[in-house]
């Protein structure tokens, strides 16, 4: 059994060489080739299937099923095969999450049915894919540490990722550890790995989008950390406070979001240095934490459609007439003018909530102006 | 012949206590580094079950992780055609797992609600009335590794508020509302393995019940328990103390009992202080791990409260004692302290009433909270500011009875250059001895206050980046807990009668036994223990 493992993943190993030779066989323009063997998919796709992975069974997917999986992922698929579920949760709240922070926007978080769910533009290191990696190792730091809480996962808290055989006696000693430190830890190993398990040479482009992508998906665990509350109890004598406790409260993923949005409009850019470092690009802006985003390139220009980057272009997209903001149809329409149409619609308003599930509303009718990008 | 072994010690012989005495404090700082903190949380997300059937309401049917229909509040379309009687939110205890032991004490249970704001759908009153349908279930292991079915445990109605803040400024779809903890119950023992908690809100428009609430999206149970480790730990330290202070509550007691004058006030105060202290050593929790105890919150609660009240009334009487000022031929007792006393007594009972309304109707239903009925609050607030006056008025008057101690001392001590080198000696001996002591127990209160300040302050400020694995709380719970035993246990050893007759002591001068003896003849009388006092008496009479 364990031999036939070990020799089924060097056959994968042989296979993916074999698989490189030709690739490097058949190179013609270098730099395509590295980005087309530097995204051979991502795990984010978890996300786009997760609906058709609930409906065909209610139990933990297999890890062959599982799109855009790296070797290291795979692996650790199999040893928290029930992490997955949650980890598809996590991905799947990142990426409605993306289109809502950037509804308005020029790139509007578009998702695509290819590998790389967003297309191509997330293989550019621009400032958007800071966002989106970010977003996503929130998701999974988030989604894990709601699972936890969940009572889905056999051990979360009570172990460091691995799983001691005298679970019990830890638990009865000094109880379980936080969730949201473990779904930190989860994510890191889940996440990061990726990005450590092919080495690049110092100071290439790639080992430059390695290191931002680890920046950044720190950057967003740290967020999940960051906007958690801390919450405390009193219980000693006669509810006194002479015993203490206090634990995180995981904030609303609306919050994180808006969080990681602001960030990105504070996004820094750097380049990598001849050392492997990431350096400013700017000196004269100040250093960046592990709470802020970084990029390495411009975004492309995303008014007009464009294959090659994977801009959609933002012709038929709804905008604001009045609004002087970035939705405002001036920025959004790129300056090519926009189309009125006047309609007649029933909306419901004055709702009033009713617990649990219903809300009462009235009908109202309303006349309507939509505006589109030309 | 009074006079204790505090004046009648020599120097080395009680450097040699107290370097035992600071090396068992050090030792119990140094117990409490191996054990966990105190206690632990987990928080536990509800599982939202669909009960099909609410009418017919039985108390034997338990929704757990396993129901058969369960839904998601975010998602809309999943709750049409539900009522609020529809749904159960069922939390099971303790997560991944786990089961519970008998060492992990108690629990208590916090309940998170999140109300997430719609746009247009405000809540209408930001202070939230509740109404809980709470009910839990025990179940156990079986020796076969499976578990026995769930069982009734308690079940009550009852009401609570809820704090809802929503920043204006803010306004945001999807955000979710800043809503205070909901203190939901409180179980006074852990034996069994599993719990379940099965949560309902009511909805009833025509009585308002529930009518204020939100959208709800998830609700939280966060547990705290006591920590094994650190029950083990404690309950260690309490077996080793408790035949010690029996021990020298026996040997202070045959001290006191070989003279042949009947025992002072002080004595009878310090063998009853030794006497509370070892109830509280008393380590019963054992008992715990093989019976059902449910009263054992509100036992430790008593317990504490006996020793502090005996501890603040011995101040009372030891500095009350050593005011330097005899009234002769009266024997203390402690009708003069009455007035003094009577603050400690109303503050202890003002708290033992609150404490029975809360801990003890905790008893019968763990879901009770005195807070949630305006009689109850009053009542309770009634209790708690008397107990606080009292407080006040208890160190109103400890602190101006110290000061006339020492004012009484200082001017004494302007009388002592006229005294012959020997008497200024022992006399500034005992001066400084007693003071010492003061100080020692001004130590111990100051130590108390600002570990259980810092202690507070290191939970609040938990950071993620440093992995610390030191335990800071327990430490000091358990140094500061070490600290009264080694205080008591040290006021037994030096305040007991000596049998040493202090005149024996190396004299130069002849003159000098005279007046020795005639001050030990007037300081025979049973009520003066110390020959501090005796020696003021002896002061008065010049």
């Amino acid at each position: 059994m364990r031999f036939s493992e070990k020799f089924r993943r060097k056959f994968i190993i042989m296979i993916q060489c074999l698989g490189y030779l030709l690739l490097g066989l058949f190179w013609t323009n270098p730099t395509t080739a590295l980005r087309r063997s530097f995204t051979n998919g991502t795990w984010m796709r978890m996300g786009m299937i997760m609906d058709e992975m609930m409906q065909n069974d209610q139990g933990s997917p297999s890890c062959k099923a599982l799109p855009g999986l790296s070797p290291g992922q795979a692996r650790l698929c199999q040893l928290y095969l029930d992490h997955m579920n949650a980890v598809a949760m996590g991905a799947k709240q990142a990426l409605n999450e993306c289109k809502h922070q950037f509804q308005n926007r020029r790139w509007n978080c578009s998702l695509l049915d290819d590998v790389n769910v967003f297309g191509p533009v997330i293989t550019i290191a621009s400032r958007e894919t800071a966002f989106a990696h970010a977003l996503a190792a929130a998701g999974v730091v988030h989604s894990i540490s709601r699972a936890c809480r969940d009572g889905q996962l056999s051990s979360c808290g009570c172990s460091r990722m691995e799983r001691p055989k005298d679970l019990r006696k830890e638990w009865v000693w000094g109880g379980c550890g936080d969730n949201l430190e473990y779904g930190y830890r989860f994510t890191q190993n889940f996440v990061d790995v990726r990005e450590k398990e092919r080495k690049f040479k110092r100071g290439t482009r790639e080992q430059g989008r390695a290191l931002m992508n680890l920046h950044n998906n720190e950057a967003g665990r740290r967020a999940v950390i960051k906007k958690s509350k801390v919450t405390c109890k009193c219980h000693g004598v006669s509810g006194s406070c002479s015993l203490i406790t206090c634990w995180q409260q995981l904030a609303n993923f609306r919050e994180i979001g808006d969080y990681l949005r602001d960030k990105y409009d504070g996004a820094t850019e750097v380049r990598v240095n001849r050392r492997g470092r990431l350096q400013l690009r700017d000196p004269q802006v100040t250093i960046p934490t592990a709470y802020d985003l970084v990029y390495l390139e411009d975004s492309p220009d995303y008014c007009e459609r464009n294959d090659i980057t994977g801009s959609l272009g933002t012709q038929g997209r709804p905008c604001n007439r009045t609004s002087p903001d970035i939705d405002g149809c001036n920025i959004l329409c790129c300056g090519r003018g926009y189309n009125t149409i006047k309609s007649i619609v029933k909306e419901r308003c004055q709702c009033k909530f009713k617990w649990c599930c219903e809300v009462e509303c009235k009908t109202c009718v309303i006349s309507l102006d939509t505006h589109t990008c030309k | 012949m009074p006079g204790t072994i505090l004046e009648n010690l020599s120097g080395r012989k009680l450097s040699v206590l107290v370097t035992i005495l600071v090396l068992s404090q050090l030792a119990c700082f140094l117990v409490g580094l191996i054990s966990p903190s105190p206690a632990s949380t987990q928080s536990i997300l509800a599982t939202v079950c669909v009960d099909d059937k609410p009418q017919d309401d039985k108390l034997n049917h338990w929704f757990d992780l396993g129901c058969s229909k369960k839904i998601h509040l975010e998602r809309e379309e999943s709750t049409i055609g539900l009522d609020a009687n529809n749904l159960v939110f069922a939390m099971q205890m303790p997560l991944h797992g786990q089961d519970y032991s008998s060492w992990q004490q108690n629990l208590v249970g916090e309940l998170q609600i999140d109300v997430i704001y719609k746009e247009g759908q405000k809540l209408s009153n930001p202070m939230i009335e509740l109404l809980l349908d709470a009910r839990i279930a025990y179940s156990d292991k079986t020796k076969d590794g499976g578990r026995t079915p769930w069982k009734y445990y308690t079940h009550s109605q009852t009401k609570r508020f809820m704090d809802c803040i929503f920043n204006e400024t803010f306004v945001k779809d999807g955000y979710p509302y800043d809503c205070t903890m909901v203190p939901l119950f409180e179980l006074g023992s852990l034996f069994h393995d599993y719990y379940l908690l099965n949560l309902r809100l009511p909805y009833d428009k025509k009585k308002e019940i529930n009518t204020g609430l939100g959208r709800v999206s998830d609700i939280y149970l966060h547990t705290i328990h006591m920590n094994g480790g650190f029950t083990k730990v404690w309950v260690s330290l309490k077996t080793v103390f408790f035949p010690i202070i029996l021990a020298i509550m026996i040997w202070f007691w045959n001290r006191v009992h070989s003279l042949s004058r009947k025992p002072a006030l002080l004595e009878y105060m310090l063998i009853s202080l030794g006497g509370t202290l070892a109830f509280l050593d008393l380590p019963i929790e054992y008992f715990t791990l093989y019976f059902d105890m449910p009263y054992m919150l509100f036992l430790s609660d008593i317990r504490q409260g006996v020793f502090y009240a005996m501890l603040l009334s011995f101040w009372l009487v030891f500095t009350g004692e050593h005011m330097l000022i005899q009234e002769t031929g009266e024997k203390n007792s402690l009708r003069k302290y009455w007035k003094h006393l009577s603050s400690v007594a109303v503050g202890c009972v003002s708290l033992l009433i609150f404490d029975l309304c809360e801990r003890g109707v905790h008893l019968v239903n763990p879901f009770y909270s005195i807070w949630v009925t305006p009689l109850g609050t009053n009542l309770a607030l009634t209790f708690v500011i008397c107990a606080g006056l009292s407080a006040g008025i208890y160190f109103a008057f400890l602190c101006y009875m110290i000061w006339r101690v020492f004012k009484n001392i200082s001017i004494k001590r302007s009388v002592l250059p006229s005294m012959t080198q020997a008497r200024r000696l022992h006399y500034e001996g005992i001066i400084y001895r007693f003071c010492f002591l003061m100080f020692a127990t001004l130590i111990c209160a100051a130590v108390t206050i600002c570990s259980f300040l810092l202690s507070q302050y290191v939970q609040g400020e938990k950071k993620y980046d440093e992995n610390m694995d030191l335990e800071l709380t327990s430490v000091i719970h358990t140094g500061v807990y070490g600290m009264w035993n080694v205080y008591i246990c040290a006021l037994l050893m030096l305040y007991a009668p000596s049998h040493k007759r202090w005149p024996s002591e190396p004299i130069c001068a002849e003159g000098e036994e005279v007046e020795f003896s005639r001050l030990s003849n007037d300081t025979s009388t049973p009520n003066e223990i110390s020959s501090l006092t005796s020696f003021v008496a002896k002061a008065n009479i010049e």
